[in-house]
């Protein structure tokens, strides 16, 4: 999944990153609306009842049903109802998602003044899905498996915690996070960072450090996930086809995370989207995750209009343009090419499945501030081919040869094959580049490729704005890995950034949309949209209760049968 | 009457007791093989029909500019996504909100429709004719020059030099021809070809046309090397031998106009095959790069429409079995003309 091989390659400008931010984070209330295009309600407010079964269906089995190791959305989806983390997010749509509340800690982190010790505390009485107690110490032990496990999520905590880093280098198992300390009988949890953090919050509440008992062997556990706290648990998988979960009887309600209505929700992997989606529509199944643009879908939406919604996710769409390779090292070609995208042209490239946008930071970030007037003109309106016709003129780069790189994935390579059309209208000449989609980032993330244009995209870890400002950040810029693939470099938006991050999120949120508007300005990327996630469920399902989170997209607890 | 060319001899035969007899009034005069088969092709209508068929595609892949400039007044890659038609009077949207192309128009522009880029279909027909032909014709002729060049060579002097080629023909004979052919374009479609001075571009069409001529010399060089096997034994060469003739121009001036009728009756199914696999290699993403079209992407891109513009995908998969079927049977005609008895098929 492309998302996931970002995610992969993101990592260590993330962390590079998130040494340099101060101070501990939190929620704000600067963020817009969650732009939901469709129907649902702006809290779950389940009116289905409670029991029964349901049948899902998936695009692909998840990578992992480890939470140490799943690093794609589907496996997300699962996990986070079946092992909840210390911190979470609250279920509910909108900003309020956003936010960070406890799980199976009392209260969000006590944070030392320098911001460098976190002091959490274990709810009492908290069982696992065996029920078995939950310990404090089972924490250092859920990111030791992560550690130990080389997982994808590894870096999260090696470049945050002390000792995480020669836990990792010491290779043994069984050995101690220095960082980390843990009383069972007093339940409390001391983290100490290496520098101060905004993010590392955010980290506590990915699915990486969903609990796991102490005992959890130092090995994939797919084929039997461990035990955890949360709504749901996971009794049988058959590994690549399907697995099934059931209603955790052991899971205390907890504020802000409800119980699971349904009994137990079978998962199958389908291999046709088509047949999928017509399931759903037949009722023979009652969800289906990741339904593709396609005629079934338009079908789908024609003939249950009431079991359709589009989903805004927090994504960003953009053509990075590489200030560093002729012609697009002259800020008047990339302003040309702003100038002639047609972002109309490109929703109906992604079938209608993508919200033009003016802005890099998508409307459900914190930070967000919707970029009026664009100073490329109305995304929903027409571009303005001529004048950029008229800028390339006078850069006096007319003619000149541009590699313009995609991936073969669906839709990618459209896209890009758009970007050519236009590059040619506007009096370049464009050469087509299309990568595998396997390799692809890694392709336009190696200095040597000298890609001087393409298609880039960005789905959020976790909702803070950094986690999209460091792919235009100065010194996010390797050799190889790279993930500002534009080389932006502008000091002034650096040195933005480098205050922005020193600040409390609540209070960096308007110098983030700052940085928003001066890149956008600048011209030196070309953001295009936001892409949106059709829902669609059966008839037997409550549609209107079921939740999509801003971040953790399908919510399965808030799933019901209808009353 | 309809006769069967592989079985319908009495013409030929007629023929020739005329022409003995003519040559007992006055001189001899008999008829070359080549008249002969001009004579049999000429009087199977169907593989000539077919033959015309092929040239008649050939033209319109030729006039494709001239549709897209004085016709369609577009060109292959131009994007009208966002655009609206006035069609008869009638506003229509070349791509639709949720992304569907329009269908045919029946008129100048979007004869046949748009497709998922708000490209004009027709257009890109046309165009991929031409670049599905032109890889086709171009793989086929240096198949062809390679299978006669190595073939003769292992042929002619056997031994080592045999050795070594006829086992370079079995390694490339072991690799299912696809599967080799996806893995070299994959290969090439991101940095091109360059070796020493030859350099081509990864959207060159010269990359496909290689691949294509590469892995198809194996159908071709196999049996010229058996036909040069007993060519060499043959008096005529062993009298251009006795001579004083060199191997080179043993190989030049007495076996290669020999291979001709194996070369000719091999030609038109190889070009078959070779139309064929370019459109497999673009559907998989290995043969003719973005944006150039070719009827095997136009096909690949097609098939997120299959029931709401089923044209995409039909109008390129007709124009390929039109082509092939054309080229099959007159490559049957051919085969039935100039070797009545050969029995020539391609193993895969």
């Amino acid at each position: 999944m492309q998302v996931f091989s970002r995610r992969l390659f993101g990592l260590l400008s993330v962390l590079i990153a998130a040494v340099a931010i101060a101070a501990c984070g939190g929620g704000n209330d600067n963020s817009n609306d969650s732009g939901d295009s469709g129907g649902g309600s702006a809290e779950s407010t389940p009116a289905g009842r409670d029991g029964g079964e349901a049948t899902f269906a998936y695009a692909s089995f998840p990578d992992y049903l480890d939470p140490a190791l799943s690093y794609t959305v589907a496996g997300w989806q699962a996990l986070a109802d079946t092992n909840l983390p210390l911190l979470t997010y609250k279920r509910v749509k909108g900003e309020e998602g956003a936010k960070l509340i406890p799980a199976l800690a009392e209260a969000m982190p006590e944070v030392s003044s320098d911001g460098t010790t976190y002091t959490l505390t274990l709810r009492d009485g908290l069982k696992y899905s065996d029920g078995s107690p939950v310990k404090a110490n089972d924490f250092e032990h859920t990111i030791k498996r992560v550690i130990n496990l080389e997982s994808g999520g590894s870096s999260f905590f090696t470049g945050n915690i002390v000792g995480a880093e020669e836990y990792e280098k010491a290779g043994k198992a069984k050995g101690d996070i220095s960082g980390i300390t843990a009383d069972d009988a007093t339940r409390k949890i001391t983290i100490k960072i290496k520098q101060p953090s905004g993010q590392f919050p955010f980290i506590l509440a990915m699915d990486f450090a969903g609990l796991v008992p102490g005992d959890t062997p130092f090995s994939n556990e797919t084929k039997s996930p461990p035990p955890g706290v949360g709504p749901f648990k996971i009794t049988s998988v058959a590994t690549g086809r399907s697995f099934v979960m059931e209603k955790n009887a052991n899971y205390p309600e907890i504020e802000g995370l409800p119980a699971a209505h349904l009994d137990k929700i079978t998962i199958n992997a389908v291999t046709q989207d088509s047949r999928a989606i017509t399931d759903v529509l037949q009722n023979k199944a009652d969800y289906y995750d990741e339904p593709p643009s396609s005629d079934a879908l338009r079908e789908f939406r024609a003939q249950a209009p009431e079991r359709y919604r589009g989903e805004v996710t927090n994504s960003t769409y953009y053509y990075f343009l590489n200030t560093r390779v002729k012609p697009f090292d002259n800020p008047q070609v990339r302003q040309a090419v702003n100038f002639a995208i047609d972002k109309r042209a490109l929703q109906r490239l992604f079938g209608g499945l993508l919200t033009p946008s003016c802005n890099f930071l998508p409307p459900g970030m914190q930070g967000y501030q919707k970029i009026d007037p664009c100073p490329y003109g109305d995304p929903k309106a027409a571009p303005d081919v001529a004048k950029a016709k008229q800028m390339i003129q006078q850069a006096g780069v007319a003619g000149q040869s541009v590699t313009v790189y995609g991936n073969d994935e669906e839709l990618t390579r459209n896209v890009t094959e758009y970007l050519a059309s236009v590059l040619t209208e506007i009096g370049l000449k464009p050469q087509l580049r299309i990568v595998n989609g396997d390799v692809y980032f890694q392709t336009i993330g190696n200095q040597d490729t000298k890609a001087a244009a393409g298609f880039a995209n960005w789905f959020q870890d976790y909702p803070h704005p950094y986690n999209f400002m460091f792919l235009i950040d100065g010194k996010s810029i390797q050799d190889t890995n790279n993930q500002n693939f534009g080389n932006v470099d502008d000091p002034k938006i650096n040195s933005m950034l480098a205050a922005a991050n020193k600040k409390d999120i609540s209070e960096a949120a308007p110098d983030y949309a700052a940085v928003d508007k001066q890149l956008v300005t600048n011209g030196d990327i070309v953001p295009y949209g936001n892409r949106v996630l059709p829902f669609i469920m059966s008839n037997r399902m409550d549609f209107q209760s079921a939740l999509f989170h801003p971040v953790l997209q399908a919510v399965y607890s808030t799933f019901a049968l209808k009353g | 009457m309809t006769t069967d060319p592989l079985t319908d001899y009495s013409s030929d035969a007629e023929t020739s007791f005329e022409e003995l007899g003519s040559s007992e009034a006055g001189r001899t005069h008999g008829l070359g093989p080549w008249h002969l088969a001009w004579r049999r092709l000429r009087r199977n209508r169907t593989a000539l029909a077919f033959g015309l068929l092929f040239l008649a595609l050939i033209a319109v892949a030729l006039l494709a500019p001239v549709y897209a400039d004085h016709v369609a007044n577009t060109t292959q890659n131009r994007q009208r996504i966002a655009d609206t038609l006035n069609i008869g009077g009638k506003e229509v949207q070349v791509v639709s909100f949720d992304g569907v192309p329009t269908g045919p128009t029946w008129h100048s522009q979007y004869f046949i429709g748009a497709d998922g880029n708000g490209r004009d279909v027709m257009v890109r027909l046309l165009y991929g004719a031409r670049n599905s032909l032109f890889i086709g014709i171009f793989a086929t002729l240096l198949t062809t020059f390679l299978a006669v060049v190595f073939g003769t060579l292992a042929g002619y002097f056997r031994g080592v030099t045999d050795a070594v080629v006829s086992r370079a023909l079995d390694v490339l004979w072991a690799f299912p021809v696809l599967l080799l052919g996806v893995a070299l374009g994959v290969a090439l479609a991101t940095g091109g070809l360059h070796i020493g001075p030859i350099s081509i571009e990864n959207n060159s069409l010269w990359i496909p046309t290689l691949i294509i001529g590469v892995v198809n010399t194996v159908y071709l060089a196999r049996p010229v090397r058996g036909q040069v096997l007993s060519l060499r034994e043959r008096e005529f060469v062993e009298a251009a031998r006795a001579q004083g003739a060199g191997a080179l121009r043993i190989m030049f001036s007495e076996l290669a106009p020999n291979l001709i009728t194996t070369v000719l009756v091999f030609f038109p199914i190889l070009l078959a095959n070779a139309v064929l696999l370019e459109a497999a290699l673009s559907f998989l993403g290995a043969g003719v790069q973005p944006p150039n079209p070719s009827w095997g992407t136009m096909i690949s891109d097609g098939l997120r429409f299959i029931v709401s513009a089923p044209l995409l995908t039909i109008a390129p998969g007709l124009m390929l079995v039109l082509t092939v079927l054309s080229l099959n049977i007159f490559g049957e005609g051919v085969r039935d003309a100039v070797d009545p008895r050969a029995r020539v098929r391609l193993e895969h």
